[in-house]
């Protein structure tokens, strides 16, 4: 309630003090987005979910990595497990694609792509798009795509930032954009770094150690001729964190001191053939590498960690799109991928894992009527490690009426068993010495663990360890679009996907010394489906309100059929007794808020004074399973739900002076055991030059 | 109406009928009693071996019959029908005693188990390749969990006994450490050590030979 009152109290001084507005953070429903179809499309014409953040909304937000403006956003939770991964429609990092100007990152550690490591500096927009779309970009586009568009190149205008806020966080960002005669050059380097912070008083580890990070961009396009254009674009990121970790042993302290290194870098060489409104041909190459190394060395004794890992990915694809008629549009491509991974998480940092893909996709748009638009797509993926996949989608939109749009969708979505689960070789001689392989080589591992009289017994699982398949998922979509009038706006998408063929690891063996083996499977089957709920409204001259809303159901498909058998049980808090599970009692997969809501105000006078103030609401989620069942279940499984509240403010000084400031997490929010990434209040001071 | 007249009666009937044969015949002694028991010792942590946290070694025994815990001077009689040491749990048969005891674990709740089902297979100890209850993460009584390094009774699972003498219990053990409180998944490992090895269970024994737990 204080909150709510302080918020209310933020709201007016911010109404006071914009006097006069214009329009702001609104997304029009004429935008042009390019992910959804991989074509130019106005978003209104789109039949599947699509959002957009503009540069605008990233500026006023204070954001500095990706993940700070996800977190903001209808639908979208940021996870902090192996870096700052993204849920979206319930499906976890693993499952969602980020494209940089359309082509995927890579680096992935266990599933998930850390997002902090994306610097939002030099970003003209990013475009969201919900649900399967594996059959424009095959693999991991399951639960959604979100494509980072970088600054356009031949602006002729040239910034300079740079931010302080807590904990010695430092921001510099260069951004550069010139046309000279028929080239275009887009060039931004980002700095970013930070002392870290500690949640618990008096630790002698921190929660969040010092780390830097740099960026560098750099894209060139020339124009050749009336139709022909080529360009490149070089991408370098890198980052580094220093590591101190104490590990208490029965009293005994053992600390050890290393660090962990990032580095990626990425280059895309195109050359594009283009008839005005009639065909498009594009042949772009992509290369990008990863490499992660950590170190670890344990404080007067031998020993210590060495982490090594490389990856390389590099694709040739051609996309060529035919304007048929003025009703017609129709989209083919092909290409190759070859991916290779050296890690001594395998067996050896010298042994050269790698996989070939071969894919084509088609799409084709058909205005049916002046009302009825269908989108059909496929794509096949023809893969060296694991089977085959197609990806079907098919997109209908009728405009029922002048301010109604009803769209309805259903796509496949896969994504490829990874490295890990085809290679790994790990074994943990620390806690319980247990080991895991992957399906490749697990086969192998258990005869010469055989041979050598360690193993004691095999489970009836090792009979069933094949080749992996891509875990498949179907995605339906139906949403509408009702715009009321100028100011208001008013969206909703029920969403359901239901995914199988999941891997998950299960035990295979049992070693002679107690230590269990695991392996990967094709198990498990799960469902994600829920409710999205978006309205936009302007009040009076200066104030523009968002609002979003989800509804979120994830479910284990085998842990519903065993509550339904009766063969699940739980454990009461207050005698300790069990007594059998019921489908009410049973929470889903973990990590998922039934309920999620974001309200954001902003206000703007034509003075360009502005100022937000931004309210996330995330309601509980299931944590770690703690009575034996390994559901969540009891209400101390999970993490309590929260309210974060947001707010900035800035102007402009004079044409060539920007400021701006704000507290992020202003009412101090902090949940020392399961929000560990979240520091609590932060304040933040930014200037921006303008050349 | 009439209906009801008919039970009525008949349970008159039955009453008197009942009285009539507790004239006859002493009240008998129930032979089923359930008890909770906490704080049982198995063998808990007394320092470190290479860095391994280690106990005595040594059982705790225990009797259903009389509801205490039995010296280790009696382990090799049928004085003792269970005994712990660590997560392992071992029966007075097989090689692990000279009773005639087993056991299995059965899915379900303590209280839906109310009778050993006829067909049952007493599994028996056959130490230290195999135990009537495995010990294993899973695959028995509890769960280990990795990264919080915490036992956890499974919900559901029933310990079924038959004891030294061939007798029946059945066994919930609802928690593994000291006081009946799991530490905290950030607790110390020291706490965490210190604390474990100590049963609080829940069972029914029936004293009669019958297989029935009412």
């Amino acid at each position: 309630m204080r909150i709510l009152l302080q918020t209310l109290f933020l709201l007016m001084t911010t109404a006071a003090f914009a006097q006069q507005g214009n329009d702001s953070s609104r997304t029009s429903l004429d935008e042009v987005v390019v992910t959804a179809t991989r074509t130019p499309r106005s978003m209104g014409n789109v039949a599947i979910p699509v959002a957009v953040i503009s540069s605008k909304t990233l500026y006023q937000s204070g954001s500095l990595r990706l993940n700070d403006i996800l977190a903001e956003q209808t639908g979208i939770q940021v996870i902090d497990n192996f870096g700052k991964g993204i849920q979206v429609q319930g499906l976890s990092s693993e499952y969602t694609l980020i494209l940089i100007d359309g082509e995927p990152l890579i680096g992935r550690t266990a599933g998930v792509l850390d997002l902090s490591k994306v610097t939002v500096k030099n970003i003209r927009k990013i475009e969201i798009v919900k649900g399967p779309s594996s059959s424009l970009y095959g693999s991991e586009a399951m639960g959604g795509v979100i494509n980072i568009i970088t600054d356009r190149a031949g602006q002729n205008k040239t910034d300079l930032g740079l931010r302080y806020g807590r904990f010695n966080t430092v921001d510099g960002n260069l951004n550069f954009s010139r046309r000279f005669n028929k080239t275009d050059i887009a060039a931004s380097l980002n700095y970013n770094q930070s002392k870290g912070y500690s949640l618990k008083p008096n630790a002698v580890q921190k929660t969040v150690e010092p780390f830097r990070r740099s960026t560098q961009n750099l894209s060139i396009h020339q124009q050749l001729g009336e139709h022909w254009k080529a360009g490149a674009s070089f991408r370098a990121n890198s980052s580094h964190i220093d590591n101190t970790i104490f590990v208490q042993n029965l009293g005994s302290t053992i600390a050890s001191k290393g660090f962990e290194k990032n580095q990626e870098n990425n280059f895309t060489p195109y050359l594009q053939f283009n008839r005005e409104q009639k065909i498009k041909s594009t042949l772009r190459g992509y290369l990008t590498g990863f490499n992660a190394v950590q170190e670890l060395a344990v404080k007067n004794a031998t020993g210590g960690y060495d982490d090594r890992f490389k990856q390389l990915f590099a694709r040739v694809e051609n996309q060529t799109d035919w304007q048929m008629t003025a009703n017609a549009a129709f989209t083919a491509g092909a290409g190759i991928v070859r991916e290779t991974v050296r890690s001594n998480r395998y067996d050896s940092a010298s042994t050269l894992r790698m996989n070939t893909i071969a894919y084509f996709f088609t799409q084709h748009e058909q205005k049916i009527s002046a009302k009825l638009t269908m989108i059909g797509g496929l794509r096949f993926d023809a893969n060296q490690a694991y089977a085959s996949v197609w990806s079907p989608k098919i997109a209908l939109q009728y405009k029922a009426a002048e301010k109604l749009k009803l769209n309805l969708s259903y796509g496949r979505g896969f994504k490829a068993p990874d490295f890990r689960q085809l290679y790994l070789n790990f074994t943990n001689l620390a806690a319980g010495a247990y080991s895991v392989f992957g399906s490749e080589v697990a086969v192998g591992e258990i005869k010469r663990l055989s041979a050598a009289q360690l193993l004691d017994q095999t489970t009836a699982l090792v009979g069933s360890l094949s080749a992996l398949k891509p875990e498949v998922s179907g995605g339906l979509n139906a949403g509408l679009v009702y715009t009321m009038n100028a100011s208001s706006q008013f969206t909703a998408n029920i969403f359901r996907n239901d995914l199988k063929n999941m891997i998950v690891t299960d035990v295979i063996a049992f070693k002679k010394n107690g230590g269990q083996i695991y392996s990967y499977f094709n198990l498990n089957r799960a469902l994600t489906q829920g409710i999205e709920l978006g309205a936009q409204q302007k009040i009076g001259q200066w104030i523009q309100l968002n609002a979003g809303y989800q509804f979120l159901y994830a479910a284990d498909k085998e842990v519903l059929q065993s509550i339904k058998n009766g063969e699940v049980f739980q454990r009461s808090l207050t005698n300790g007794q069990a007594y059998r599970m019921s489908l009410s009692d049973y929470g889903g997969l973990p990590n998922r808020s039934r309920h999620s809501a974001n309200l954001k105000f902003n206000a703007e006078n034509t003075k360009g004074y502005f100022s937000t103030i931004r309210l996330i609401y995330r309601s509980r989620w299931g944590t770690s399973d703690l009575d034996g069942n390994g559901l969540i279940n009891r209400s101390d499984e999970y993490a309590k739900g929260n309210l974060q509240v947001n707010t900035s403010m800035g102007f402009p000084v004079n044409t060539h002076w920007k400021f701006m400031a704000g507290v992020d997490n202003l009412f101090n929010y902090k949940d020392i055991q399961f929000l560990p990434g979240n520091p609590g209040r932060t304040a933040y001071i930014d200037i921006q030059f303008i050349f | 109406m009439r209906s009801s007249w008919i039970i009525g009666s008949a349970m008159l009937a039955l009453v008197v009928f009942q009285a009539c044969e507790k004239n006859e015949a002493p009240v008998a002694v129930p032979t089923l009693t359930e008890k909770t028991v906490s704080g049982i010792p198995a063998d808990t942590i007394v320092g470190l071996v290479n860095g391994q946290p280690v106990g005595a070694g040594k059982f705790t025994f225990f009797s259903f019959e009389s509801n205490a815990v039995v010296p280790s001077t009696d382990s090799n009689s049928v004085k003792w029908d269970v005994g712990v040491r660590g997560t392992a749990i071992i029966t007075n048969g097989g090689n692990s005693g000279p009773g005639v005891g087993g056991a299995f674990v059965y899915v379900g709740t303590f209280d839906d188990l109310k009778a050993v089902p006829k067909d049952s297979v007493f599994r028996q100890d056959n130490a230290p390749v195999s135990y009537a209850v495995p010990n294993a993460s899973s695959k028995g009584w509890y769960v280990y969990n990795p990264v919080s390094m915490l036992i956890t009774p499974i919900p559901g699972r029933v310990l079924v006994f038959k004891t030294a003498k061939g007798k029946y219990a059945k066994v919930e053990i609802i928690n593994y450490y000291k006081g009946g409180i799991t530490p905290s998944a950030t607790a110390t490992d020291a706490e965490k050590l210190k604390n474990q090895r100590y049963y609080t269970f829940r069972f029914a024994y029936q004293a009669d030979g019958t297989m029935n737990f009412k």
